[in-house]
């Protein structure tokens, strides 16, 4: 091991279940250090797009280095990294983590410990980190903190008795998580003199300056104007520039071992910066990078089409303007019979998906249609070989398939005890295989099952949320594959099949999904000239059969002199209206529709 | 004045005027209407004042229609209705066989009033029945009964008027189909030479609106709306009485003249509270309308307020409201709108499109002689054909 070689820094990361109070936990730290001063604070300091605001999520990880001297009296710096709160970016999660000694861990007095709580554990005690735990919002009503304080030690396993008491709103215990965190997070360690090694945790594209690469030095030491590579990507690069963040971007004459902060070396893509890669110096490279570097692959793919299609181009752009940012969002052409020329995209997950599709449409202005979301199948064809099918359209006639393979993960459901019957029945009614059942502190139930990933991400969420009366939290990792009787289920609407309708079922639950998704979209589709039938098909067999029926009697009593201006404005208006609806055929189909899969558990 | 003006002027041959009083206020009504006759003299003086200052803007113009409707123009008195005609015939010029129409209801109708109103100079009147059913007439908020309704007509023709129409309105809520065909039996047998037939329109802002949000009146059943439609098509052809436009039907000769202008793009001027007019680009500078380049016609309105509107007469200016440019795309789409309400179509000269083709060979439209029109299954869904079409 190493020696110490600075014991006044700690690097530690703050890991919560979404809404537990990890963003405002760590305004308050900025306040109380100094970091930032009162009149330039504003709410989540750390989360920067509009988006993260106002949902109240982290979607990118932030770095942030404040100064602090302790009740010992010496002065520290501490690195807090600020890290995404979904399952969505587990993956990005245990990077930031990897990068840290340590970890508070906000646990909301109101709801007790839930299924990210336990998976961001997990990880931190993958990475061999001190937890220190915190139970926030003690000064709402509803807080338990005692039974709280026994989840921790019984669910956790770690010392209750070392739980920090606190309220980031009202400002109470944050000096306590400052002194935790400097007498129990360890310094880091790590050779000054051996080549460099340093991890990315993240990076983001700034227009000026290229790529900024968020980096903590295992060891060594950067400066500017040496000559870096990135082992996994193998690509090099001179650094312009390296610095820390206070919270604002401040030049340093170099990074070394232990340190936080950022390097710019004009780097055009962010591709070349992955996250978990490292970076070492390219004359004097390290012998093996850091453990841990994943290529990582989308879990969820869509199509998204721009519903005037004079904008594909626009759409284009503004996939590549995201794709600056967020080298997780991965796309390529696609063409539709029914919905024209849009683009096949893959994300990280459901909240991902939703993400880029309200940016697209906010920040690029743009008016789309999202396709129900998918996974990738895995097909084994008779030929011997072996395709990846991320979009129903693609699958291959059924004749030349052996099998389909579709991805499956393990989920973790907490529930109340209550609920745990009708969370059971939700997991059999998606194709859940039960694997364990545990009680908990609190009446509550660790439910694990064994599901298919496309069960989950079509509203099960939402499903579990809503029967759970919205306690339940989940948590997902995606454990493999496995062979199933898949079948193509297909949608014709007036006589003529909707390819963007389509989608991979299982064959039990493919008669149920055809009615539900049927009557669905007769809800969904207006009344036209004409009688409009949608039937849903399997293999050319017809499973399901709605008719949304003509309109009836639709035309202006009276249109007299002072009625034509009306009239022609609101002609104009439902013109307009008209424009969200994509023709199909003779048929005219809402947006909502193509969504329609969703949502099919509603009625 | 310039010949685009001269000849811009020589279009305008019809003028409505508005007389915005009513005994009381009808529940499905959205015209401005206002109860009482307190303000009736200034008022017609102010109206008086606007086609006088209409005339010396525009010049004698010659007018083929003038159309006097309301509110209820039957409610105001019969010599200051005469002293409305007298100002306009001092400042237009009548052409031979005007067609000069009163809207009247059976409530302010009677032999004697009916005699003024043919002394003053109208030739046709449009009699406001709505329904012979009293049920019906008490959900409408009419304040007539069916006796007066039917006496009404009678009393308007022994005074000499030969152009009589009769309104209706069906798909009311508790009019059933027998007692609407009876309806249009009964006004049909009294021989009016025209009559129109409204479904039930509940309009935002009109207290039946109010009433049906808040559950205290049923809606219009759509379903109930489609039969009546069709037993009024086919009772009133019967009658001899042919649909020539969505809700209205006459006897070949009896169509009105003064609306089929509002159908064919017809141009027209229009005075009093709340009217709207329709001009050739080239004339609207001299009504004081903006007009911005590449307008081809105008659109303009009065206000709604009675006030305002006596201030600005008093003040010598013409009370107009507010106007809008017609632009070429404007006037085809206004085209296409109004003129399939019409049994007689449109011209058309071009290819018509896929969308149109489409609608033919479902038997929505048709097409011959150079002309488009709805058939009867298109006219029933007439404003998504429309839709359609207007892209």
């Amino acid at each position: 091991m190493p020696s110490v070689l600075r014991d006044d820094i700690r690097n530690f990361s703050i890991i919560a279940h979404i809404d537990h109070g990890k963003s405002t936990l760590a305004d308050r730290l900025l306040e109380v250090t100094g970091t930032v001063a009162l009149r330039d604070m504003q709410d989540q300091l750390l989360d920067t797009l509009d988006l993260e605001r106002e949902r109240g999520i982290t979607i990118k990880a932030q770095a942030v280095r404040m100064e602090y001297t302790a009740r010992d009296g010496r002065p520290y710096e501490l690195n807090l990294i600020d890290t995404p709160g979904h399952v969505d970016f587990t993956y990005e999660v245990s990077r930031a983590l990897a990068a840290c000694e340590g970890a508070v861990l906000v646990v909301d007095a109101t709801q007790g410990i839930e299924a990210q709580t336990l998976a961001n554990v997990d990880l931190a005690l993958e990475h061999d980190l001190e937890i220190i735990p915190v139970i926030n919002k003690i000064d709402l009503p509803a807080a338990d903190p005692e039974l709280v304080r026994r989840e921790i030690e019984e669910v956790i396993g770690l010392p209750g008795s070392g739980a920090i008491l606190a309220s980031a709103r009202q400002g109470i215990g944050i000096e306590e998580v400052l002194e935790a965190v400097v007498a129990r997070v360890p310094p880091p360690h790590g050779d000054p003199e051996a080549p460099l090694t340093a991890l990315i945790f993240d990076a983001k594209y700034d227009a000026y300056r290229g790529v900024v690469v968020y980096v903590r030095v295992m060891d060594g030491s950067v400066r500017p104007g040496e000559r870096i590579r990135m082992m996994a990507t193998e690509k090099e690069f001179v650094v312009d520039e390296v610095g820390v963040f206070r919270p604002v971007m401040t030049p340093t004459d170099g990074l070394t071992t232990g340190e936080v902060g950022y390097l710019i070396a004009s780097i055009k893509n962010v591709r070349d910066s992955k996250v978990g890669d490292t970076v070492t110096l390219a004359d004097r490279p390290a012998a093996a990078a850091l453990p841990g570097y994943r290529h990582v692959t989308p879990m969820v793919y869509a199509g998204i089409f721009p519903i005037d299609s004079d904008d594909v181009q626009e759409l284009k752009e503004a996939l590549e303007k995201l794709n600056l940012n967020d080298a997780s969002l991965v796309w390529e052409p696609e063409s539709s019979a029914a919905l024209g020329f849009g683009f096949r995209c893959g994300f990280l997950g459901l909240l991902h998906m939703e993400i880029v599709q309200e940016r697209l449409e906010r920040e690029f202005n743009l008016a789309l249609i999202t396709t129900a979301p998918t996974v990738a199948y895995r097909v084994r064809l008779r030929s011997g070989e072996v395709i990846p099918v991320d979009n129903p359209e693609r699958l291959p006639d059924p004749s030349a398939i052996d099998e389909i393979e579709e991805p499956r993960c393990t989920a973790t459901i907490l529930v109340p005890s209550a609920q745990v019957g009708t969370v059971m029945e939700l997991c059999q009614e998606r194709r859940g295989e039960f694997r364990n059942l545990e009680h908990q502190a609190g009446d509550r139930v660790a439910l694990t099952y064994d599901l298919p990933l496309g069960e989950i991400i079509h509203d099960f969420y939402d499903q579990l949320k809503s029967r759970s009366r919205g306690y339940a939290s989940l948590n997902y990792e995606l454990t493999g594959f496995r062979a199933e009787r898949l079948v193509k289920l297909d949608i014709m609407v007036g006589g003529q099949r909707v390819d963007a309708l389509s989608m991979i079922v299982h064959r039990d639950r493919a008669n149920l999904h055809g009615r539900k998704l049927a009557e669905r979209l007769r809800k969904l589709i207006p009344r036209q000239l004409f009688e409009v039938p949608i039937q849903a098909a399997v293999g050319g067999k017809i499973i399901a059969r709605e008719t949304v029926s003509a309109m009836r009697k639709d035309v202006l009593a009276k249109c007299y002199g002072g009625d034509i201006t009306r009239k022609r404005k609101l002609l104009e208006k439902q013109k307009e209206g008209k424009r969200r609806m994509k023709r199909v055929g003779s048929v005219e189909i809402p947006q909502e529709a193509f969504m329609a899969v969703l949502q099919m558990d509603e009625d | 004045m310039t010949d685009a003006r001269a000849a811009g002027r020589a279009r305008i041959r019809s003028l409505y005027l508005h007389i915005p009083f009513c005994e009381r206020r009808c529940e499905y009504c959205d015209f401005v209407s206002l109860p009482g006759r307190d303000r009736e003299a200034e008022y017609v003086e102010a109206l008086r004042s606007e086609v006088r200052g209409l005339a010396a803007r525009l010049g004698r113009l010659e007018l083929d229609t003038v159309f006097v409707g309301g509110g209820t123009p039957s409610f105001v008195d019969p010599d200051r209705l005469g002293g409305l005609l007298d100002e306009v015939r001092a400042g237009f010029v009548l052409a031979p066989g005007c067609e000069v129409t009163l809207e009247a209801n059976p409530s302010s109708t009677s032999e004697g009033r009916a005699a003024a109103w043919l002394e003053a100079g109208f030739n046709r009147v449009s009699l406001g029945i709505q329904s012979l059913e009293p049920d019906i007439l008490t959900f409408l908020g009419r304040v007539h009964d069916r006796e007066r309704a039917l006496a009404a007509v009678g009393e308007v023709r022994r005074a000499g008027f030969s152009r009589i129409s009769c309104d209706l309105i069906y798909a009311v809520p508790g009019l059933d189909d027998t007692r609407w065909r009876s309806t249009l039996e009964r006004v049909a047998a009294l021989g009016p030479g025209h009559v129109s037939a409204y479904e039930l329109t509940v309009e935002a802002g009109t207290p039946l609106h109010a009433s049906v949000r808040r559950g205290e009146k049923p809606a219009v059943d759509p379903e109930a709306a489609l039969r009546q439609h069709r037993i009024a098509v086919s009772v009133l052809r019967a009658a001899g009485l042919h649909q020539y436009e969505v809700s209205n039907y006459a006897q070949v000769g009896e169509e009105c003249r003064h609306n089929l202008v509002y159908w064919r793009r017809g141009h027209y001027l229009g005075a009093g509270l709340g009217a709207h007019g329709h001009l050739p680009a080239g004339v609207g500078t001299l009504v004081d309308v903006p007009v911005p380049p590449g307008a081809i016609g105008i659109r303009y309105w009065h206000g709604r307020s009675l006030p305002a509107y006596v201030e600005g007469s008093r003040a010598g200016v013409l009370p107009i409201e507010g106007s809008e440019a017609v632009t070429a795309a404007d006037a085809e789409a206004e085209r296409i709108l109004l003129g399939l309400r019409l049994a007689e179509g449109i011209a058309v000269s071009r290819p018509l499109g896929e969308r149109a083709d489409a609608l033919v060979a479902a038997g929505l439209l048709w097409r011959r002689d150079g002309r488009l029109g709805a058939t009867a299954q298109g006219q029933e869904v007439l404003d998504e054909v429309i839709r359609q079409l207007v892209t």
